[in-house]
């Protein structure tokens, strides 16, 4: 008996071996000679040589006293911000909205997810044309709509490039927001609604009282989760903008992509990767501190 | 009244589709004007985009490749993440779940990043250029999704299945091949077509690593005709609309699926 416990045992490592495989030699092993090639400082003509070169700060110096990389950090901040302020009320609006008891209300939610399965190429190539400066149809309802006489060249002008990256962004990551709090007041009991109403409860104080409490750890969760991934996309950045005009769009993740790829400064670029996933995981750390204290 | 408001609401979030479907088959003349009509006249509606889109040899090489490599990836990333999504579901000792929240630590990690050291190593091993090499790259994001993914859908299958299989002479192999896999399949269908989602709109690892131009997939070669001086839009938008309509298709049958799978698989702890 024994032994057919312990067979059982190492039969359930074995299942799992295989994909963690994959995280140790496909993640963590390059995780760590990012690590690595960001200690290797000086410029090698090939990259075969690059892990002969000598060990040292020099790139972190490089990056901490490199404009561009403040500048993508603040452009970061700005970005990941406003795109998750703008997916949140838009998920929790449509989420409330698909709540309510509406005719045909699964063909409307399928709708309503569908630009999640969008491909960041794909908005990125929809929401350039949308937003073009002579021919975008946005510039087109604007100015029938009076707001003005010719409109901005969205994407180019250097003072609108970035709200312009915010909205196909927010409109790919609403979704997820919507089908999480979605999921969070279905399992919030009727009952609970009936008795706050027979008590006189308004629609403000039914939503703060019953469903916020009822969705928060969730919209916690999922702002979370998308916001991570607002923050280490490039997609829509690469395919609408490529951090420009002048840098004025170019998040983190795109300046070490450009580092690396543009510039061809692999240390730099992986100093500053390395600083943004240590930046990632305090932040993660912190916030599920935060989500288990505030469910227990 | 409500009715509208929903109706209303779902128009505007697929306006964009709308729109790109509408720039795919109005004449040029009609949208190279600056007051686009909304609702165009249909009697003007051309497929001539299209037929461009089809005519044109790279656009059907990068949809093939795309679907290739969408193929390759969801294959091998499932046959790891189901043994694995099993192994978590059925196995609950501290270490076990200790190595499946491992797999959690490619939420934190860009692609720009993680690109990096593959690009390093390809380089000296000769796997640039390699579909071999980009479906290995897509296994890091495919396999922990649908590791938790998987385990959500085969927790729903009752442990005492397991035991009763047991006590009728099933061995391990047998458990999984004749209960587990027939039980979970609606589970494994919805986690390979979110597999294949993910992989058509992979952009930053094939555009890195595939640096020969015609061995682009789908998202790279739409993105190149960004970078050109005039862009020819309707041609662009057929091409869009042909690479989204697979995805729209699939992701009406996952939907279903979806608030079960993808709040248990991407929130679960």
């Amino acid at each position: 008996m024994g032994s057919s416990v312990r067979r059982r045992k190492i039969f359930g490592y074995l299942l799992l071996a295989p994909a963690v495989a994959v995280v140790v030699l496909l993640i963590l092993y390059p995780l760590l000679q990012t690590v690595e090639l960001s200690f290797r400082q000086g410029r090698s003509m090939s990259l075969s040589q690059i892990r002969n070169l000598p060990i040292g700060l020099a790139n972190y110096g490089y990056v901490l006293s490199d404009a561009a990389f403040w500048n993508s950090l603040r452009v970061s901040l700005w970005y990941v911000t406003l795109s998750m302020g703008i997916a949140f009320l838009t998920g929790l609006s449509t989420a409330m909205l698909l709540n309510q008891k509406v005719p045909l209300r699964r063909l409307w939610r399928t709708a309503i997810l569908i630009p999640w399965a969008v491909p960041g190429v794909i908005a990125s190539i929809i929401f350039v044309w949308m937003f073009d400066g002579s021919y975008g149809v946005v510039n087109a309802v604007l100015r029938t709509l009076g707001v003005f006489e010719s409109g901005p060249n969205w994407f180019i002008d250097r003072n609108t490039a970035l709200v312009a990256m915010i909205i196909p962004t927010a409109w790919k990551a609403y979704p997820l927001i919507t089908l999480s709090l979605l999921a969070a007041m279905q399992s919030i009991p009727d009952e609970l609604y009936e008795a706050a109403r027979s008590d006189g409860a308004n629609r403000f104080q039914l939503f703060s009282h019953i469903t916020w409490p009822g969705i928060r750890s969730v919209a916690m969760l999922v702002s979370l989760i998308s916001a991570l991934w607002i923050m280490r996309d490039v997609d829509i950045n690469l395919a609408t903008t490529r951090g420009g005009p002048s840098r004025s769009t170019e998040t983190l993740a795109l300046y070490v992509y450009n580092e690396a790829f543009q510039n061809f400064r692999i240390g730099p670029a992986a100093a500053a990767g390395t600083l943004m996933i240590v930046v990632a995981m305090m932040i993660t750390i912190v916030s599920v501190w935060a989500i288990r204290r505030d469910k227990f | 009244l409500l009715l509208l408001v929903v109706a209303l609401v779902a128009s505007l979030m697929l306006f964009p589709i709308y729109w790109m479907v509408m720039t795919a088959i109005m004449p040029s003349e009609m949208i190279l004007s600056r007051n686009p009509s909304l609702v165009p006249d249909p009697s003007r509606f051309s497929l001539a985009s299209f037929y461009a889109v089809f005519e044109s040899g790279s656009y059907l090489r990068w949809l093939l490749y795309s679907i290739i490599v969408a193929l390759c990836s969801t294959l091998a990333s499932m046959v790891i993440a189901f043994l694995a999504g099993y192994s978590l579901s059925r196995w609950t000792t501290p270490s076990h779940q200790f190595l499946g929240g491992s797999l959690l630590i490619s939420k934190i990690i860009p692609g720009a990043l993680i690109i990096i050291p593959f690009f390093v190593v390809y380089v000296q091993f000769g796997l640039i250029d390699s579909y071999l090499g980009l479906v290995l790259v897509n296994m890091t994001i495919g396999v922990p999704l649908a590791t938790w993914m998987l385990k959500g859908f085969i927790d729903r299958i009752p442990q005492e299945i397991d035991q009763v299989a047991k006590l009728d002479g099933c061995s391990e192999f047998q458990l999984l091949r004749l209960v587990i896999i027939p039980l979970s399949a609606p589970g494994l269908a919805a986690v390979s077509i979110y597999l294949v989602i993910v992989s058509w709109s992979e952009f930053i690892f094939a555009r890195t690593l595939m640096q020969s131009e015609e061995k682009r997939v789908l998202t790279v070669g739409l993105q190149s005709f960004m970078g050109e001086h005039l862009v020819d839009w309707p041609h662009l938008m057929a091409a869009g609309t042909i690479s989204l309509l697979p995805l729209i298709v699939l992701f009406v049958v996952l939907e279903p699926f979806l608030v079960s799978g993808m709040t248990k698989g991407s929130l679960a702890n």
